[in-house]
């Protein structure tokens, strides 16, 4: 249990500075913005407690939006994604496949199954973000290039993110 | 009163997630179009100092270049004084304005509102509205100001209006950003009776108290259509190259406070 919180207090922090100091600083192009930072929320146990999802999710969201000079804007778009993840989950495994597992990363349920859940909350998370950035249905266009862009992207990134920091095994 | 404690419990997540969404889209709305001073303040004391110990790698890493950029505009600042100096008109613009120079600490280009954050604030001087140029041309509004830090609304943000006026024919347009390059903007209400080619230069028409009058903004690249109110769009070359700026200078009015109590009673 502490040795978790340590964890995910640390998991916190380095995505946080990662997501600020050089993802927000790298151009990939207009269309193309990674949010690595929701790695933190997707890699949260099976059996946090839904409220605390949404808590964790407002709290790394607001922490990058007090960065970027956006107030509620990632805070939103995370608080969403926090919100969908159960019913991802849900619909992706089967309850006896999770009984025995303890969070869901790729040590644990395999990397085909986790690009499949990472890359539907990815597409949500910045579905909601990209569509509150320009607050107008008339950049719909805009919109769905930017997430169906960037979510790939991300995606490649976070799984990368994984195997720089995978534990080694003895 | 019970069933409103089962309702709670039973849906705790949902209502804690609506709450959250609605504090949310709430400071979102509050922050536009112009940034709410106060998260803004907040957010520039916290962040100002991480951005600047990066900007420092940074501009340490581009020494070299920036040297020969500032020398470069050195240089041309002493030939206009060498030649310009008699000219009454320049002197008494000399009065008008005062160029505080700044460095930036934090840029982004590709966000649909970008800003950049000066290290530069209200004990410097600094005050919101001031304009904000670099040696190549406009840069853009100072819109939010802390003690030691400002962020400035940059030309690459939808909500930046930046009046300017054709060298070759004084008619005046408006230039705005397209949200899509960086290098390339938009300028709006053009005549259509006028004619313009590729190549005209625009610089700023001097109307607004921010920016003195003939800076650089840039040039035309492709001439649009005329629109069913008879104006035209044009696509519009920056001269300021936002992805490598890093030093500008805050144009402050010494008579705004005049010139703004003399528009309120008319």
């Amino acid at each position: 249990m502490y040795n978790t919180l340590i964890r995910n207090i640390l998991r916190f922090i380095v995505l946080l500075v990662v997501q600020v100091l050089v993802f927000d600083n790298l151009g990939f192009g207009t269309y193309i913005h990674p949010y690595v930072y929701v790695l933190f929320v997707l890699l949260l146990p099976f059996d946090t407690p839904r409220w605390r999802l949404l808590i964790y999710g407002f709290l790394i969201g607001i922490a990058v939006d007090i960065f970027n000079g956006t107030p509620g804007l990632n805070a939103a778009a995370t608080v969403f994604l926090a919100f969908m993840r159960p019913y991802i989950i849900g619909i992706t495994t089967r309850k006896s496949d999770i009984e025995d597992k303890n969070a869901p990363s790729v040590t644990e349920m395999g990397l085909q199954w986790f690009a499949i859940y990472a890359l539907l909350l990815i597409l949500l998370h910045n579905l909601v973000l990209f569509w509150l950035e320009a607050f107008s249905i008339k950049l719909l266009g805009l919109i769905l290039a930017e997430t169906l862009l960037s979510a790939p992207v991300t995606l490649l990134l976070i799984i990368i993110i994984i195997y720089i920091f995978k534990p080694v095994k003895k | 009163m019970y069933n409103l404690f089962i309702f709670i419990r039973k849906y705790n997540a949902v209502i804690l997630f609506i709450l959250l969404e609605v504090l949310c889209i709430v400071m979102i709305v509050q922050s536009l179009p112009y940034q709410s001073r106060k998260m803004a303040n907040v957010s520039n004391s916290i962040t100002g100092g991480v951005h600047k110990t990066t900007s420092n790698w940074h501009d340490y890493l581009h020494l070299k270049s920036e040297n020969e950029a500032l020398s470069e505009h050195n240089a041309l600042l002493l030939k206009r004084l060498g030649c310009e100096e008699v000219e009454a008109d320049a002197e008494y613009y000399d009065d008008i304005f005062t160029y505080i120079p700044a460095r930036v600490v934090n840029n982004n280009i590709y966000e649909m509102n970008n800003y950049i954050v000066i290290d530069k604030g209200s004990i410097d001087g600094i005050e919101p509205d001031m304009g904000v140029i670099c040696d190549k041309g406009v840069v853009g509004k100072v819109v939010n100001v802390s003690k030691h830090y400002a962020s400035v609304m940059s030309m690459l943000n939808s909500y930046s209006i930046i009046s300017c006026r054709f060298v070759d024919n004084q008619y005046v347009a408006n230039v705005v950003w397209d949200n899509k390059n960086y290098r390339y903007g938009l300028v709006k209400d053009i005549p259509s009776h006028i004619v313009i080619k590729a190549g005209d230069t625009l610089v700023t028409s001097g109307f607004s108290n921010s920016f003195p009058a003939d800076v650089m903004v840039g040039t035309i690249a492709e001439k649009g259509d005329a629109d069913e109110n008879m104006f035209s769009t044009a696509k519009l070359k920056f001269s300021t190259n936002f992805s490598t700026l890093r030093h500008v200078y805050v144009v402050k009015n010494n008579f705004k406070s005049e010139i703004d109590s003399l528009c309120i009673t008319h």
